[in-house]
């Protein structure tokens, strides 16, 4: 058995197509998880509309979808009502809320294809669209144990595990870990200092083979932007570290970031990660790359 | 305020009537290079050419390698309609890395590596290929 895990929407925040992002890509966050014949979907920004086209290009008369959303900040949902395969009534997408009775992502969906916002209406999606739910935080779907974690974002976030054979990947997004130091200043006086990941959330993403975490930030950044639900780059790297993580994804790649601004924040996060291990492997997420995890 | 003499110099009509020929075409499209930097033979550049490439040790592959850290095909370049090249790791042993990480497949950007064992390349993208 093996995962493979394929970007399709890395960016944070706001699309930004361009020449400038040519290389990591443009598109928010969407991620591909599949395990055998499993599709699991985290999150349905602007990446999903490509995700969906191709989909349809794989040859399968039944399409079966999990989806997990991190939140339902509008750069984790936008790409949602441009997914293709939940027009089509042989299709069925379960969307899984974290508790019983928790619709709130499958209502925001819908609630975004309301005549105000958006041309086609909900109920037009002929696809068999199912409310479901992790059951007490822990969820086995086709032999993947789905486990989830709240993060510390405004409104909310959650990160999900995927387990299988030992193999596990885990996708924490929209996660401002600098705002649980509790001593924060510490981190401006020695930034090479390990940094306080709490205890909970590196057993969360202990031992991961890949671990996909929201990096927005360089350091200096940062500091004005405290509050906004994004860490620096740098504390992924501790959290990798600490959580023995075999390799990172550094994702949500901030608006305002060229494809050299990402060069330069991966470089010194593998500059990071060298000084304590160098066997942790360190990359910018970008958009069509996909990896095999087993 | 302009001067005299410089609105002469600036001055329209002094501007010669030529008729514009257009560079061959061939200066805006130039094929994706995949230079070979470490290898048997580096350096060396293969053109891609076609929409469809097997790297390996294969005589017959399109791109061949004789080295036996390579599979006989052991990676394919596929070029899309958008006339990008992706890389895609066809079960080969040693697997195929993109700039340090071992992937399954990637969309190919200018500059970046490709180490398939100890051979290495550099991904070179053309233009207007397609
Ligand atoms: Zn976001
Ligand atoms: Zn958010």
């Amino acid at each position: 058995m093996s995962f493979f895990v394929r970007f399709w929407g890395i960016r944070g925040s706001i699309p930004t197509p361009g020449h400038l992002t040519k290389k990591y890509g443009g598109n928010t966050s969407c991620v591909e998880i599949r395990s055998d014949d499993s599709l699991f979907i985290c999150d349905g920004g602007t990446g999903l509309r490509e995700l969906g086209a191709d989909l349809l290009t794989r040859g399968k008369k039944q399409i079966t979808g999990h989806f997990f959303y991190s939140h339902t900040h509008w750069d984790h949902i936008q790409g949602f009502p441009f997914f293709t395969p939940a027009y089509i009534p042989s299709n069925t997408f379960h969307v899984y809320g974290t508790a019983e009775g928790d619709r709130r992502t499958y209502e925001l969906l819908s609630g975004q294809m309301r005549s105000d916002y958006f041309p086609v209406d909900f109920g037009e999606l002929r696809s068999n669209i199912v409310a479901s739910h992790l059951d007490g935080g822990h969820r086995e779907i086709d032999g993947v144990a789905v486990s989830f974690f709240e993060q510390h974002h405004p409104g909310r976030s959650w990160a999900y595990s995927f387990v299988r054979d030992g193999f596990k990947i885990v996708y924490a997004t929209d996660n401002e870990i600098d705002l649980t130091f509790p001593r924060p200043e510490a981190v401006l006086k020695e930034p090479e200092a390990p940094r306080p990941i709490p205890e909970a959330f590196r057993q969360f993403c202990h031992g991961a083979d890949l671990l996909i975490a929201d990096g927005q930030y360089f350091d200096d950044e940062y500091e004005k932007k405290v509050g906004w639900g994004h860490p620096r780059a740098s504390t992924i790297i501790d959290l990798a570290l600490q959580s023995e993580a075999k390799q990172v994804a550094i994702f949500h790649h901030d608006p305002m970031h060229g494809d050299s601004d990402v060069d330069r924040k991966i470089a010194l996060c593998k500059e990071r990660a060298a000084r304590v291990n160098p066997q942790l492997l360190v990359f910018g997420a970008r958009e069509g790359l996909e990896l095999r995890i087993g | 305020m302009a001067s005299q003499k410089t609105k002469n110099d600036w001055n329209d009509e002094s501007t010669s009537e030529i008729s514009v020929t257009l560079l061959p075409l061939s200066t805006e499209q130039t094929p994706s290079v995949l230079e070979m930097v470490q290898g048997p033979g580096a350096p060396r550049n293969y053109e891609l050419f076609r929409a469809e490439m097997v790297v390996g040790r294969a005589i017959d592959a399109d791109v061949p390698i004789n080295s036996t850290d390579l599979s006989r095909r052991h990676v394919l370049l596929k070029r899309a309609p958008s006339g990008q090249y992706s890389l895609q790791d066809l079960e080969s042993r040693n697997g195929a890395y993109v700039n340090g990480v071992k992937i399954h497949s990637a969309v190919l950007h200018d500059g970046d590596s490709i180490q398939l064992g100890s051979i290495l390349f550099v991904f070179h993208e053309g233009r207007a290929m397609s």
